[in-house]
């Protein structure tokens, strides 16, 4: 399956769009503008566009909590500066700067947004494709998870019983080597966690995560064999994370020279040079993709600084559906 | 039309008439289709919705977070924790996911399921089959914990437990399902978060739900012989519980006594002790008294058990002291 010019250059632009939104994250983040925790995905944008490219409006997905990208590639244009606000606390953030970085979530674009215990969402995922299957609807479900997440024993749990009850559900297991400091070999048996799923005689590849090229058919054969009801399939996306497991952790449990060597196979590198190369796409077309995506991005942050905090009282909504909690 | 029949047949028949009316409401859980349940409350569902009912593997987290997931998009997702102490397994998706997801989405989608637990001792099955579970959900703002006492209560209250787009924990006493009541054959539901003032008095309230309510019926006729009269409030909804109808009860008689099958520190009686002394400490005539178990699991051996389990003689022992204070 080949990808054509004009698709390739839309998912260009995405890939660029997440790493530079990742690295102004991490820049107020650093700054202490955005407060908690931020978890990057820099090195990992191959893998977030190609998956959010594949999957339709319709289509349920649990981003998980490296996955900024995939959020806002989810999200129509004209509310991505909200996901930002979001991040930084605000009453216009998404969520009215409820849930932050790690919960962010947008219903009408099916982004159901992540519970940020490791594992979660892999079982809340079951629930969705199984309301596909009583509903008789085509909507796939595709969860997003780590290398460290298999190691949650809910992560069997839901495989056996989608693999069991043939739902339409895919599990995206992106490999950025390490669960915080512990490497994948170091926790589990397998020399690829992908073989995990042969044990629930659920079809699973391994797919280079860094390449969209590789990314994007994997997915679309997935989806096709979820909406045919085929049942689950699983994806272990090769990748690395180039920041530590959240802004400002150095990461010194890595080796001299791994990220250097990562680096090397950089996503967005990778699909330039084939842009250039193989696409006869110019240069100046290329600087013209960056010209756009910055000035998006500095809109995302000028909307984020200048949006008022949330009204305090605020919090005690939405607690229940029904009745409401006692305010301060 | 109303006829005398089971706990359980009042639940089984909340259920199917919940199902009637309502095609996104299914059970799942484990044993529940072709069985019925372990206990037989779901019998007879799956023969009349072979795709309404869903046998699962022994997965209380998956069948929880399924249910999370199916509730945000619609579906009213009804599964069946065999006992109530299981919910240690699938804790989390209890806790950190079907009690957050409304406040998550801002109220757009919730987790309108219903998790019924079979809960309680008396049985003889030790630790792992007899706790009360209610204190581990009561600290955990976002969930609904439902405790009926009667086949009235279990069947109106089930149904609004369905009906509710709150993630809702259903108790359901494993020492009530073989008792009998008065139970209207057609559909209808008892409010949620509403305490039921069963019998009114003057001398004391006793606070007392699920299958300690009998004790407080049994000590109200005794204290009657005396002359005494005995408030019972039974709270039906323990989170988020009905404090008003409680405190203005206890600002008639000036006397307290909470009777709870779970041990005493951090059970529920320590909540309405509080909510007691902060909004009506003027009017004590004497201290509250709490009836509970022992601060122990839960043992096996019968003799063992009823040690550790509060008694209908620690509830009449209780009435006497706040009487003579």
């Amino acid at each position: 399956m080949t990808i054509s010019k004009e698709h390739l250059l839309k998912v260009y632009e995405d890939m660029v769009l997440i790493r530079r939104f990742e690295e102004e994250v991490e820049k107020y983040s650093k700054n202490g503008t955005i407060p908690g925790f931020i978890h990057l995905g820099v090195g990992q944008e191959a893998t977030q566009a190609g998956i959010i490219d594949v999957l339709l409006k319709t289509d349920y997905k649990f981003p998980d909590h490296r996955s900024h990208g995939a959020i806002i590639l989810s999200s129509a244009p004209e509310d991505r500066k909200r996901i930002m606000a979001e991040l930084f606390g605000k009453k216009t953030g998404i969520n009215g700067g409820r849930g932050g970085s790690m919960h962010v979530n947008d219903l009408k674009v099916r982004n159901m947004g992540f519970n940020a215990i490791e594992g979660s969402i892999v079982v809340t995922g079951l629930g969705t494709a199984f309301a596909s299957v009583y509903n008789h609807t085509q909507d796939v479900t595709a969860v997003f998870m780590g290398d460290g997440t298999l190691g949650e024993g809910t992560c069997h749990e839901s495989i056996n019983m989608a693999a069991t009850w043939k739902l339409p559900l895919i599990y995206c297991v992106v490999n950025n080597q390490y669960a915080i400091s512990t490497r994948f070999t170091e926790s589990h048996p397998q020399p690829q966690l992908a073989m995990w799923a042969d044990g629930y005689c659920v079809p699973n590849e391994v797919v280079d995560g860094n390449d969209i090229e590789a990314v994007i058919p994997a997915v679309e054969r997935a989806v096709a064999r979820a909406r045919a009801g085929q049942g689950p399939t699983l994806i272990e996306f090769m990748t690395y994370r180039w920041q530590g497991h959240f802004s400002g952790d150095p990461a010194a449990y890595r080796p001299e020279g791994e990220l250097e060597r990562w680096k090397e196979k950089d996503p967005i590198k990778l699909t330039k040079a084939r842009l250039l190369s193989e696409h006869g796409v110019k240069e100046r077309d290329v600087q013209s993709i960056h010209a756009r995506v910055e000035s998006e991005i500095s809109g995302y942050i000028q909307f984020a600084l200048e949006s008022p905090n949330p009204d305090p009282e605020d919090a005690v909504k939405h607690v229940y559906t029904d009745i409401e909690v006692e305010a301060r | 039309m109303s006829r005398i029949i089971t706990f359980s047949k009042a639940l089984n028949e909340a259920l199917q008439q919940e199902m009637e009316q309502d095609e996104k409401v299914f059970i799942i859980g484990e044993d529940v289709a072709k069985m019925g349940g372990d206990f037989g409350i779901t019998s007879g569902i799956w023969k009349r919705w072979p795709t309404r009912a869903y046998d699962t593997a022994l997965s209380e987290s998956a069948i929880v977070g399924l249910s999370c997931g199916a509730a945000i998009c619609g579906l009213r997702p009804v599964a069946e924790m065999m006992f109530a102490d299981f919910i240690g397994v699938c804790y989390d998706q209890v806790v950190n996911n079907a009690a957050k997801l409304c406040y998550m989405y801002n109220g757009q989608a919730s987790a309108q399921l219903v998790v019924r637990a079979v809960t309680g001792g008396g049985i003889r099955c030790a630790y792992q089959h007899s706790q009360c579970i209610e204190p581990w959900l009561m600290n955990v703002p976002g969930l609904v914990v439902v405790a009926p006492a009667t086949p009235y209560e279990a069947k109106g209250l089930l149904v609004s437990a369905i009906r509710s787009n709150n993630p809702v924990v259903f108790l359901e006493h494993k020492g009530l399902y073989n008792t009998k009541g008065d139970v209207p054959e057609e559909l209808y539901s008892l409010p949620l978060y509403k305490a039921n003032v069963e019998r009114a008095g003057r001398d004391i309230t006793l606070v007392a739900g699920m299958t300690m309510l009998n004790f407080a019926k049994r000590a109200a006729e005794e204290m009657a012989k005396d002359g005494l009269s005995c408030e019972i409030v039974n709270p039906r909804t323990l989170l988020p519980m009905d404090g008003e109808t409680i405190i203005n009860s206890v600002a008639k008689t000036g006397r307290l006594v909470v009777i709870q099958e779970g041990p005493k520190f951090m059970g529920y009686g320590a909540e309405v002790g509080s909510m007691v002394y902060e909004n009506v400490f003027e009017y004590l005539k004497a201290p509250i008294r709490r009836v509970t178990s022992l601060d122990t699991p839960v043992p096996f051996s019968p003799v063992l058990e009823d040690y550790v389990m509060p008694q209908y003689s620690d509830v009449l022992k209780a009435c006497h002291e706040v009487m003579a204070f």
